[in-house]
C-alpha cells in the first residue's frame, strides 16, 4: 500500500535515485561514471567477460535499454562497441537470454581464435597487401657483418 | 615615326571588342573592380570561405594587378569580359566553395624549371 | 589483311638482295651474265639466271606463300605451299626451288595455283591441332595467316572426335625452347638453321609420311648460343619461347626498336613491352650486323632486367649498411665526397653497359674537377699509338665483310661466345664460300673446322715476322682477303702490347700486298658494348696503375666485373656506384645512385666496329632510377662545376664535339692510319713467350658474363641445363 502511495507521489524515483548512487559507489564514483558513460543506472550484474567488461540487466528499464555493458576500467575513455566479445554481443542484443557462461550449448573448438576488438587506426590494424609478384625485384644490400 | 604611324593605322583598322579607346577600357576595368569589391562581403558570407574580407580584397587587387601591364585594348576588353563572367558565376552561386577557393590556389606548386629541381622531382 | 609477321616474311628479296648486291666486296667481279626475262602474271621481269621463281615474283611484288623457304637457309622445297602454275608445265611447280627459265610464264593467282594452295593447306591442317587459342604463336603464326589468306573457305574435316589426328610427343631441348611437336608441319627450317647457321647437327627428322617427326633423335638439349633463332624461324607454334610462354599476345604489346648491349656487336633488337615491363627481345634485321639472328644471351637475358635492380639511391649508414635515401641526400653526399677529394685521388671506372652520353658526361665532370683518372675496366695497351688511332681497337673489316673473307685468323679469341653473331658470319663464310679459319689460342669448339696453330703467343710473332714455317703462313700470304681477329682479352697480359704490335705488323704486311686496297685485315674484338665508345671518348683503358695510387673517391659507372675490390682500395676510400644492377660494384659502394638499363633510356652505344647506334626507351626506369647522364649532370651542379648541357640534344652536341663518330648513327667509318699505328708499334715488338687463353671456353661460360645476365633466372637455368647435358651420355 505504502509502496503504491510512494509511487503515486513519485517518491520511488527518489529512492531509486539514492539506490543508483549507492550501487554505483557513492557520489564521487557516480559522478565519474556519469562523466565516463553519460548514464547512471542500477541493475544486477549478469556476468563479466575476459576483458573485464561488466554486463548488467534491469527489467525496470524498457526493452532495449534493460541490458547494458559497463566497459572495463582498463579501457578508460577509449571504449567502443567492438570491445564486446561476440558471445556477449548475442546476449546484449537479445539474440539469446542465456548469457555465455550459463549456456552449455555454445560450441568451443580449438580453431576458434581469441576475440579481438577493431584495431583500425592503431598499429595493429589490418593493411591489405598485394599477393602478386612485383614487376621489378629490387636489390637488397647485404648487411655488413662486422663493425 | 613612320612605324608609329603604321601602328596607328594598324590599330585603327582592327575591330574593337568593346572599348574604342584606352580611357573607355580603363573605366570598364574600374567598374569591374568596383563590382567585385562590392560583392566581396556577400561572397565571403554566401560561400562560407575561410578567408576574411580583407584577404579577399587583397586577392582581388592581386589578380587585377597581375594584368597591369596589358596595354592592348582588345585584350583588356576580353579580360574584362572574362572577369564579368567569373563575377556572374560567383554571385549567382553557379560556383561552389571550392571554385571560389581556387582563386587562392593554396595547393598549386610551381613546376620545376631548372635541371636540378626537375631531376630531384623526377619530372622531365 | 596480312598481319605484320607474314607481310614481313613475304616481303623478301628486294630489300634483302639489294644490300648484298651493293656490297663492295661481293663477288661482283665475275662478268654479269645476261638477265633472263620471265613473266609473272604476264608482267615481265628480268632476273639473273639461277634465280628462283619465288624470288623473281618477289621482285615484282607478288607474294607467294611459303613455309619451308627461308632466304637465309638452304632451299628444302618440302612444304609445297609455294606451288604455282607455270605455262606448259604439266604439274604445278614449287616456286622456291624452281630456277627461272627464259620466257617462263608463271601464274600465281590462277585457278590451278589457288587449288594447289588450298589442297596443301588442307593437308597441313588435317594434322595440325586446333589449339590456336592456347598457342603462343597465335597472332604471329604463318600458318594462321596463310590459312586465312590462301586456305579454302570451307572445311572437309569430318573427324569431329579427333580420332585420327597425328599426335607427337614433345621434346625437351633445353630451358629456352618449348616444343609442342604436334603442331609441327615439318618445314625443317629449324633443322636447316641448326646445321647451317648454328653448326649443331642435332636436329633431324625420323620416320616418313604421317610418322615423320622432327627431333633430336635422343633426348638432348640444343647446345647452341644461337638456339633462340629457331623460335623465330618456326612458322607455327611448334617451337616457342619457354620464358615467354603464355605471357602475352603480339597485339597487346608495344615494340620498340633498340640495340643490344650484352655483346660488343650491338645487334639490332626489338624490345617487346607491355604495362611497362619488358616481355621479350626479338632481333631486328640489320644486314650489316646481325642479319636477322640474335644470340641467346641478348634474347633471353631480358628477365635479368627485372631482378636485382637498384631502384632507390642508397647511402651507407654509420654501421656501413646501405640504406635507402632520397636523391637529394645521395647526390649531396656524393658531391661532398667528390669536392673534398684532391683531384689526384679521384678515380672513375666505366663498366660494361656505360653509354656514350654518360661516359662523356662523367669524363667532363672529372676533367672539371681537375682529374684525368677516367678508366675502363677492359685493358688496352697504351704503348705505341695506344688508343689514339681508332684502327687499333676496332673491327676494321666490319662484320658484314667478314663473310667475304677467304682466310680468317683468330688470335686468342673464342668468337663463338665473345661475339656469337660474328662467329655465325665466319661460319657462313666457311660453309658457303669455303673460307678457311685458323686459330691461335686454346682449342675451342667454334662450330666449324679450323686449323689450330697452337696456343703460344710466339706463333703470332713468327707469323708477323714471316719466319713461321706453318702452313697457315703460306695460306695467309696467298689469301686475297684475309682477316685477322685479335681478342682484346689477350691485351691485358704484360705481353699484350707486343702481341698487338705483332698482330698489327702481320695484318699490315698482309694488307699491303692485297690487290683490293679497300680491304682491311686488322681486327681487334672488344669484349664489352661500352669499350669502343669509352676509348673514343678518351678513357684510359685498364685501371691497374690508378688503383695502385690509392684513390680516395672511386666513381663506378656500372663497373661490375669485380676488378675494383675493397681490398685493393684504402680503408677510407669512398666508393660511389652508379648503375642499374646490384652486383659486384654496388656491394662495395658507400653511395649508390640508381641508373637506367639499356631498355630504359635513349642512349648511344658504339659497337665493336665503331658503329654508333642508339637505344630507345622501351620502359621507364624502375622506382627512383634516373637516366645515367642526368645523374652525372645533377651531381656536377651540386659539386659546383655545372656541366653545360641540360638536354640530351645538347649533350649529343658535346658528343659530336668529342668525336663525330659518336653521333653518326648507323654509320661506320673506314679507319685509316694503319701504317702510322704499325710504325709506332715497331719498337714494341719484343719477344713473347706466354700462352694465349680465353675466358669463355664452354657454352656454360657464355650465359652469365655481366650484371644483367647474372641477374637473369633464365640464364642460370641455361647454365644448369648445359652442365646437366654434359653429364648425359649423348
Amino acid at each position: 500500500m505504502s509502496n503504491s502511495i510512494a509511487k503515486l507521489l513519485a517518491l520511488d524515483k527518489i529512492s531509486n535515485f539514492f539506490n543508483i548512487i549507492r550501487q554505483n559507489g557513492g557520489i564521487r564514483a557516480s559522478m565519474y561514471k556519469l562523466y565516463r558513460q553519460d548514464e547512471l543506472k542500477d541493475g544486477t550484474l549478469v556476468g563479466e567477460d575476459q576483458f573485464g567488461n561488466k554486463y548488467y540487466e534491469n527489467p525496470r528499464y524498457f526493452y532495449s535499454r534493460n541490458r547494458w555493458v559497463e566497459y572495463s576500467d582498463n579501457f578508460n575513455m577509449n571504449y567502443d562497441g567492438s570491445q564486446v566479445p561476440a558471445e556477449w554481443f548475442g546476449w546484449l542484443h537479445y539474440k539469446t537470454d542465456l548469457p555465455p557462461h550459463k549456456d552449455p550449448n555454445r560450441p568451443k573448438y580449438k580453431w576458434m581464435i581469441e576475440f579481438t576488438e577493431n584495431m583500425s587506426g592503431t598499429t595493429g590494424q589490418y593493411v591489405p597487401y598485394s599477393t602478386t609478384r612485383p614487376k621489378i625485384e629490387p636489390w637488397v644490400p647485404k648487411p655488413k657483418s662486422s663493425v | 615615326m613612320a612605324a608609329k604611324q603604321a601602328l596607328r593605322v594598324g590599330t585603327k583598322t582592327v575591330r574593337p571588342v568593346l572599348s574604342l579607346n584606352q580611357a573607355e577600357a580603363r573605366s570598364r576595368v574600374l567598374n569591374l573592380y568596383k563590382a567585385w569589391y562590392r560583392q566581396i562581403p556577400y561572397i565571403v558570407k554566401d560561400f562560407d570561405i575561410p578567408k576574411s574580407e580583407e584577404q579577399c580584397r587583397a586577392k582581388l587587387k592581386e589578380i587585377f594587378l597581375k594584368n597591369k601591364d596589358v596595354t592592348d585594348i582588345r585584350v583588356i576588353d576580353l579580360l574584362v569580359i572574362k572577369g564579368q563572367m567569373e563575377l556572374k558565376e560567383t554571385v549567382n552561386t553557379w560556383k561552389q566553395k571550392g571554385h571560389v577557393m581556387t582563386f587562392f590556389k593554396p595547393t598549386e606548386e610551381p613546376k620545376p624549371k631548372d635541371f636540378l629541381s626537375k631531376f630531384f622531382s623526377g619530372l622531365d | 589483311m596480312l598481319r605484320q609477321p607474314l607481310s614481313r616474311a613475304l616481303a623478301l628479296s628486294p630489300s634483302k638482295v639489294a644490300p648484298l648486291a651493293a656490297r663492295k666486296f661481293a663477288d661482283q667481279v665475275q662478268a654479269q651474265p645476261d638477265k633472263v626475262e620471265v613473266f609473272i602474271n604476264d608482267k615481265p621481269v628480268y632476273v639473273p639466271p639461277g634465280t628462283t621463281v619465288l624470288q623473281a615474283a618477289a621482285q615484282v611484288g607478288v607474294e607467294i606463300p611459303r613455309f619451308c623457304y627461308h632466304e637465309r637457309l638452304a632451299v628444302a622445297g618440302n612444304c609445297r605451299m609455294c606451288l604455282v602454275e607455270v605455262e606448259k608445265s604439266p604439274k604445278p611447280v614449287a616456286a622456291c626451288a624452281m630456277p627461272v627459265m627464259k620466257g617462263m610464264r608463271v601464274k600465281t593467282d590462277s585457278d590451278l595455283t589457288k587449288k594447289a594452295r588450298e589442297g596443301v593447306m588442307e593437308f597441313l591442317l588435317v594434322n595440325h591441332p586446333l589449339d590456336c587459342p592456347i598457342c603462343d604463336q597465335g597472332g604471329e603464326c604463318d600458318l594462321q595467316d596463310q590459312s586465312m589468306a590462301f586456305g579454302s573457305d570451307k572445311s572437309r574435316f569430318t573427324d569431329i572426335h579427333f580420332s585420327g589426328k597425328r599426335a607427337v610427343e614433345d621434346k625437351d631441348v633445353g630451358p629456352l625452347i618449348k616444343t609442342i611437336m604436334t603442331r609441327c608441319i615439318h618445314c625443317t627450317r629449324c633443322i636447316r638453321f641448326a646445321s647451317e647457321v648454328a653448326g649443331i647437327d642435332d636436329f633431324g627428322t625420323t620416320g616418313r609420311g604421317t610418322d615423320m617427326q622432327v627431333g633430336t633423335y635422343v633426348e638432348k638439349m640444343f647446345l647452341s648460343e644461337l638456339s633462340g633463332n629457331i623460335i623465330d624461324l618456326c612458322p607455327v607454334g611448334a617451337l616457342t619461347s619457354k620464358p615467354y610462354s603464355f605471357a602475352a599476345r603480339p597485339w597487346e604489346t608495344r615494340r620498340i626498336d633498340s640495340v643490344d648491349v650484352l655483346d660488343p656487336l650491338g645487334s639490332n633488337i626489338v624490345v617487346t613491352t607491355r604495362t611497362n615491363e619488358v616481355l621479350r627481345i626479338l632481333p631486328r634485321t640489320n644486314e650489316e650486323i646481325n642479319e636477322e639472328w640474335l644470340s641467346d644471351k641478348s634474347r633471353f637475358a631480358c628477365d635479368g632486367l627485372k631482378r636485382q635492380r637498384l631502384v632507390t639511391p642508397m647511402l651507407a649508414d654509420s654501421r656501413g649498411n646501405l640504406t635507402p635515401v632520397e636523391w637529394e641526400d645521395a647526390v649531396v653526399a656524393a658531391a661532398r665526397a667528390l669536392r673534398d677529394c684532391p683531384p689526384g685521388k679521384l678515380l672513375a671506372v666505366a663498366g660494361d653497359f656505360a653509354d656514350a652520353e654518360s661516359l662523356v658526361a662523367l669524363k667532363d665532370l672529372f676533367n672539371h674537377l681537375g682529374s684525368e683518372n677516367v678508366c675502363t675496366e677492359q685493358y688496352f695497351p697504351l704503348e705505341g699509338s695506344g688508343t689514339d688511332l681508332r684502327s687499333s681497337y676496332l673491327l676494321n673489316t666490319k662484320i658484314a665483310n667478314v663473310e667475304d673473307a677467304d682466310f680468317v685468323l683468330l688470335i686468342g679469341t673464342n668468337v663463338r661466345f665473345e661475339a656469337p653473331l660474328l662467329n655465325a658470319r665466319i661460319r657462313k663464310a666457311f660453309v658457303q664460300k669455303e673460307t678457311d679459319v685458323a686459330l691461335v689460342g686454346p682449342k675451342v669448339d667454334l662450330t666449324y673446322d679450323y686449323t689450330h696453330v697452337g696456343d703460344s703467343a710466339s706463333i703470332v710473332k713468327d707469323l708477323a715476322t714471316g719466319t713461321s714455317s706453318h702452313e697457315v703462313m703460306k695460306r695467309l700470304e696467298n689469301a686475297k682477303r684475309p682477316v685477322v681477329i685479335l681478342g682484346a682479352d689477350q691485351l691485358k697480359t704484360p705481353e699484350g702490347a707486343a702481341l698487338l704490335a705483332y698482330t698489327q705488323e702481320l695484318s699490315l704486311r698482309l694488307q699491303d700486298k692485297l690487290v683490293d686496297k679497300e680491304w682491311k685485315v686488322l681486327n681487334v674484338l672488344q669484349r664489352t658494348a661500352s669499350q669502343a665508345a669509352a676509348l673514343d671518348a678518351g678513357y684510359r683503358p685498364g685501371l691497374g696503375a690508378q688503383l695502385q695510387a690509392g684513390p680516395k673517391v672511386v666513381y663506378l659507372l656500372g663497373a661490375d666485373s669485380g676488378l675494383v675490390t675493397r681490398d685493393a682500395l684504402p680503408k677510407d676510400c669512398v666508393v660511389i656506384y652508379q648503375g642499374h644492377h646490384g652486383d659486384a660494384g654496388a656491394a662495395i659502394a658507400d653511395i649508390v645512385l640508381p641508373g637506367a638499363a639499356y631498355t630504359e633510356k635513349r642512349a648511344t652505344y658504339v659497337n665493336a666496329e665503331g658503329r654508333a647506334q642508339q637505344t630507345l626507351p622501351a620502359v621507364t626506369p624502375p622506382g627512383k632510377a634516373r637516366e645515367d647522364w642526368k645523374i652525372i649532370r645533377a651531381l656536377s651542379e651540386v659539386v659546383g662545376v655545372r656541366l653545360p648541357y641540360d638536354s640530351l640534344d645538347e649533350l649529343r652536341e658535346r658528343l659530336a664535339a668529342v668525336s663525330p663518330t659518336l653521333v653518326a648513327y648507323g654509320d661506320v667509318q673506314d679507319n685509316n692510319y694503319f701504317a702510322q699505328a704499325r710504325a709506332l708499334a715497331q719498337s714494341l715488338q719484343k719477344p713473347v713467350s706466354g700462352k694465349l687463353d680465353v675466358q669463355l671456353k664452354q657454352l656454360e661460360d657464355y650465359f652469365m658474363t655481366d650484371s644483367i645476365s647474372r641477374a637473369s633466372p633464365t640464364m642460370a637455368k641455361c647454365v644448369q641445363a648445359v652442365l646437366k647435358q654434359k653429364q648425359s651420355p649423348y
